[in-house]
């Protein structure tokens, strides 16, 4: 009977509100993580959940980026949004733009909660804010970084991975021809992100015009002018020799680095968690790798993804969003997350408190990322990308790579076509969002 | 047999194993792979011969895919699929064989022309629409001004708000799957062949339409509706892309879908031993209607064509 | 198009023996499958036409009106051109193998007497497997990494890696959609045969003709119209319901070798969130679609008008 109730309610559920009598603000966060990291994410909202009575934060995993983004597409489409969802670096522009947000800066100080956000570490509030307010509240952070396997370089004689491409080449060439490994290194699912655009900014190369989008929608890209073709060329002369391996649809390349059939790895410093629990290896990781002639290198950015807040919700909903974001901001909260998961702690305050607690003495490579990302001086090349439809200018990009891979194109030819392909992609965003700003609006 | 030919008997039995070969060795190997542990599983070259970890990873995959829940899920679906485009499927055939009227031809090719249209082709506005049903609705009621209306009759302010969403819903799973006319279409063909005297013989009696159809063309579409309900239930257990679009509760998802979630990802722990043990999971029950129902399994199949 | 052999329109497919006029109950009785219709087949058809002809962001709060834009920029883009060329290739290539082989081994069950039933009961057994399950196990088996038959293949010396290499690629997926398909095929074939006269076999036998002989000149030419129907039913196959296996093989790659028109549809509209273009897609789909319908169409009514 009950059910039957409850199937005509969601069939004409106008009634959807009724009847919420329970004492606690109940909202839904729809998120992305998966694996140890989905495991750690839960433990965060049972914190949150067990630290007050007023408020019910419910996790939702909806599978990965491109799931939950299209899931809350979806939602929002047909009027039911869930009130927070976890949306990847790549879709900023698309959200920003969506006219379907709540900026959490504004949210929060509207609430009356007192957060610090100069005090956001700057890739991260760089990337996150607008015109310096913070559009959504940077929640996991990473950037690549470079794993390897040390008795691999012991038995070959180095001590650790060369700092330049150059070198490292050589050593990962030692390793092949005595017979150490099977393979150097792994092409990591993400190479896009890790070996193309962070090997951009540590390089110092542009990858677009206008500040890589920072400074407007007319931006175009122009990456086939720069060394990402002769990086392309490089990683396709390894993949001929055999050096790099790819894992393939379906298999983790993590997996060919920690059963220790390739020696490097070029991945997440969210990898963290999974390394320590399947690496059967001795791993060990350091800073990606820069080209000979550009020193010193610039920062990498950041990946991953933030929290955004979405519109169409009652104002005492809003007052729960506000108390978890609070939450999720606190040092405390950081230094856990980051521990937990190895994403990088999005606060100065968060870092010292890890720093302090000699929490990198035992873990050195959980600190690479944060002195990666924060080195020198970010300039408009370093400062992160800003592209629109930029999951599909990274599609139509990735596709070309695989024919240079594949032997079909020249990597001359393949980025221009990829660089062409994408501008089209940008000119369409462009058309639909010309003159738009974001919302500013308070709720 | 015309002739005896012992060789060539022979030869064709070898053609038969080879094809029976091609058909089991993936089965095999997921067998194989089933019954590993994970640190096996991940050896190359894979072993030839099973482990011994079958069925703690029959049982691993049981509570990780969360199949007590998702199998309820897909026999719900499936059976749903099943019983409600025969059940439609019959009455609209019967309406177009058996009346006259003036719209029938247009009711035809309104019917007709999703023919071939499977769901995949139409996937993003279909998602849309479905999202919120009600949403045509809304459009309706707001070009007829209904609310004005009533609230010009009746003195208030009233909006009318419709919603009906279907994400995550057994409706949503199922209806979007019955629109199409394949089974309308096997009953059309079906009844066209059922004798004309039949039907003269009820009318002489004074059976009305309804009655003919409960009591003498229904029993004789029986041996149709199982034939086709096997090939529906197969259809519908092993649905992929509107399942996995459409369900984004964990509690909702079918079993294909809840095996697409043990799949190992860059991000998780490569346990194909338990993906293939999901796999083999759930592929069982089709499994079973096509081993077991084999005679009506194959009846359907060519039915469903002619 | 011939009219003069054709029954009225108004009558084609109705019982001489109806229960006459009055539009009430059949239009009763057409009510539940004309109302799941139009919410599940012609309102999402019809956005996809409208859709088709907008530019749009996808949370739908700012929409552009952009004429045939949408599919000016597709016939524009050698993307969309490498996906009908991958797309004939994989159907034809499916086709020819699943046919094929549904042919030998139905020659095969057709010679034989002994455990004929067996054979024919594994050889359907793929019919069960979901799409997406036999794109796993194919995957799994060919990975070059861990796959046991990749291994195989890499002993003797193929370099295969269809993870690499585009033609590998459609290799697998062809295999894997064929090996799901060919049941289908087979069965038809082998009750096909089975309704070739005896007597005509003995006839030709007695006049010299060997076994393959008489299945080529006497059996195939009547498997004809079924031959045909397959053919059509394989490329429908091909077309539309091997997504899965793309989705669980390869995701259309690499280089978007195996990214058949059906799959593009799919990650124009969720992934690229490019719904003008995933709508005109769509929209071009279901006129080729359409165009199938009328032609089997013609096919089926003729055999039910003459043969029946």
């Amino acid at each position: 009977m009950g059910r039957k109730v409850a199937f005509i309610a969601a069939m004409f559920g106008a009634l959807a509100l009724a009847g919420s009598a329970q004492a606690r603000v109940e909202v839904q966060w729809w998120h992305a993580m998966s694996g140890v990291l989905g495991d750690r994410l839960n433990e965060l909202v049972e914190k949150f959940n067990t630290s007050q009575d007023k408020y019910t934060v419910v996790a939702v995993a909806k599978g990965n980026y491109d799931e939950v983004t299209n899931g809350v597409i979806a939602a929002y489409r047909a009027k039911r949004p869930p009130e927070m969802v976890q949306i990847a670096e790549r879709g900023y522009m698309t959200m920003l733009l969506s006219g379907a947000v709540i900026p959490v800066q504004d949210l929060i100080e509207q609430k009356g909660y007192k957060v610090d956000f100069s005090d956001f570490i700057k890739p991260v509030a760089s990337f996150w804010s607008y015109k310096g307010r913070m559009s959504a509240m940077p929640f996991n952070s990473s950037t690549p970084i470079f794993w390897y396997n040390k008795d691999h370089f012991q038995k070959a004689g180095f001590d650790k991975p060369a700092d330049t491409w150059q070198e490292l080449e050589s050593q990962l060439y030692a390793i092949k021809s005595k017979g150490i490994s099977e393979c150097g290194t792994v092409l990591p699912g993400d190479f896009y992100w890790s070996l193309l655009e962070n090997y951009s900014a540590i390089n110092n190369q542009p990858y677009g015009t206008l500040a890589n989008g920072f400074d407007g929608l007319g931006t175009e890209f122009v990456y086939n002018k720069t060394k990402v073709v002769s990086q392309v060329a490089r990683l396709k002369k390894w993949l001929d020799d055999g050096v790099m391996q790819i894992a393939g649809q379906g298999f983790s390349p993590e997996q060919l680095f920690t059963s220790g059939r390739c020696s490097t790895f070029v991945n997440s410093t969210a990898s963290h968690g999974n390394i320590e629990r399947n690496a059967t290896i001795s791993w060990s990781a350091t800073f990606l790798p820069h080209e000979s002639d550009i020193n010193p290198p610039l920062n990498s950015t950041i990946g991953g993804g933030a929290i955004w807040v979405l519109k169409g919700h009652t104002p005492e909903r809003y007052e729960a969003v506000a108390a978890f974001l609070n939450f999720v901001a606190q040092p405390e909260t950081q230094v856990w997350w980051h521990g937990a998961t190895g994403y990088v702690p999005a606060t100065n305050r968060a870092y010292a408190l890890a720093r302090e607690r000699g929490y990198y003495k035992d873990h050195p490579t959980r600190e690479i990322a944060v002195l990666q990302l924060s080195r020198g001086t970010p300039n408009e090349n370093s400062r992160g990308f800003r592209f629109g439809n930029f999951v599909q200018t990274m599609l139509a990009q990735r596709q070309e790579v695989e024919a240079v891979f594949a032997g079909q194109k020249q990597p001359q030819q393949a980025m221009d076509d990829a660089v062409k392909r994408g501008n089209e992609i940008l000119r369409q965003f462009e058309k639909l969002n010309a003159g738009k700003t974001p919302e500013t609006e308070r709720p | 047999m015309v002739e005896r030919s012992p060789v060539l008997s022979m030869v064709c039995h070898a053609i038969l194993i080879a094809g029976a070969l091609t058909v089991c060795i993936p089965l095999y190997f997921a067998f194989v792979a089933g019954s590993l542990t994970v640190a096996e599983v991940q050896k190359v070259p894979l072993p030839w011969v099973p482990g011994g970890q079958f069925f703690d990873n029959l049982q691993l995959a049981w509570s990780k895919g969360n199949f007590s829940r998702t199998f309820t899920n897909s026999i719900v679906v499936a059976l749903g699929i099943t019983a409600g485009k025969i059940a439609v499927s019959l009455l609209s055939a019967f309406a177009i064989t058996y009346f006259r009227f003036r719209y029938r031809m247009l009711a035809f090719w309104l019917i007709f022309v999703s023919l071939m249209l499977p769901i995949e082709v139409r996937i993003v506005p279909t998602f849309e629409a479905v999202a919120n049903a009600a949403v045509p609705l809304q459009w309706l009621a707001d070009a007829l001004h209904v609310a004005d209306l009533w609230g010009w009759i009746s003195g208030h302010d009233v909006a009318i708000s419709l919603e009906w969403n279907m994400v995550n819903t057994y409706p949503g799973l199922i209806l979007p799957l019955i629109a199409s006319a394949t089974a309308t279409f096997l009953f059309r063909q079906f009844f066209l062949t059922v004798p004309d005297e039949l039907c003269e013989a009820a009318r002489l009696d004074g059976a009305s339409p309804l009655h003919f159809f409960w009591s003498i063309l229904l029993p004789l579409s029986v041996p149709n509706m199982v034939a086709l309900a096997i090939i529906l239930f197969l259809f519908g257990w092993n649905q992929y892309l509107w399942p996995l679009l459409f369900t984004t509760d964990k509690d909702m998802a079918t079993a294909v879908i809840a095996l697409k979630g043990l799949i190992p990802r860059s991000d998780s722990e490569p346990a194909w031993n338990v993906a293939m043990s999901g796999a083999l999971l759930t592929m069982l029950p089709p499994a079973l209607v096509v081993l077991l129902l084999q005679r009506w399994f194959i009846k359907g199949l060519i039915d469903s064509s002619k | 198009m011939s009219g003069k052999t054709r029954r009225p329109a108004q009558e084609a497919g109705l019982k001489r023996a109806n229960f006459g006029d009055g539009p009430g109950l059949p239009t009763l009785l057409l009510l539940p499958q004309l109302l799941i219709l139009l919410f599940f087949f012609f309102i999402p058809s019809l956005r996809a036409l409208t859709q088709s002809v907008l530019l749009s962001d996808p949370f739908g709060t700012t929409v552009q009106f952009v004429w045939f834009d949408n599919f000016k920029t597709l016939f524009a883009s050698s993307e969309y051109r490498q996906s009908i060329a991958v797309t004939f290739w994989f159907t034809v290539a499916q086709n020819v193998l699943t046919l094929g082989s549904a042919l030998v081994l139905a020659f095969a069950t057709d010679r034989i007497v002994r455990a004929r039933s067996v054979y024919r009961t594994i050889i359907l057994l793929p019919y069960a497997i979901a799409p997406a399950i036999a794109g796993i196990l194919w995957a799994f088996l060919f990975n070059p990494a861990v796959g046991p038959l990749a291994q195989m293949l890499h002993r003797l010396g193929i370099a295969w890696d269809p993870n690499l290499n585009p033609t590998d690629a459609l290799i697998l997926v062809t295999l894997a959609a064929s090996w799901k398909h060919i049941c289908y095929d087979y069965i038809f074939l082998v009750v096909g045969l089975l309704a070739v006269p005896v007597s005509l076999m003995e006839a030709a036998a007695v006049d010299g003709a060997g076994p393959i002989r008489r299945f080529v000149s006497i059996a195939l030419p009547m498997l004809g119209p079924t031959i045909f129907f397959l053919t059509v039913m394989n490329f429908i196959y091909g077309f539309f319901e091997t997504f899965a296996i793309i989705d669980a093989v390869t995701k259309g790659g690499p280089a978007g070798a195996t990214n058949i028109l059906v799959y593009k549809v799919f990650v124009d509209g969720f992934v690229n969130l490019d719904l003008g273009s995933s709508a005109a897609q769509s929209v071009l789909l279901m006129s080729f679609a359409l165009i199938c319908t009328l032609l089997q169409f013609r096919y089926f009514d003729r055999k039910v008008n003459y043969g029946v």
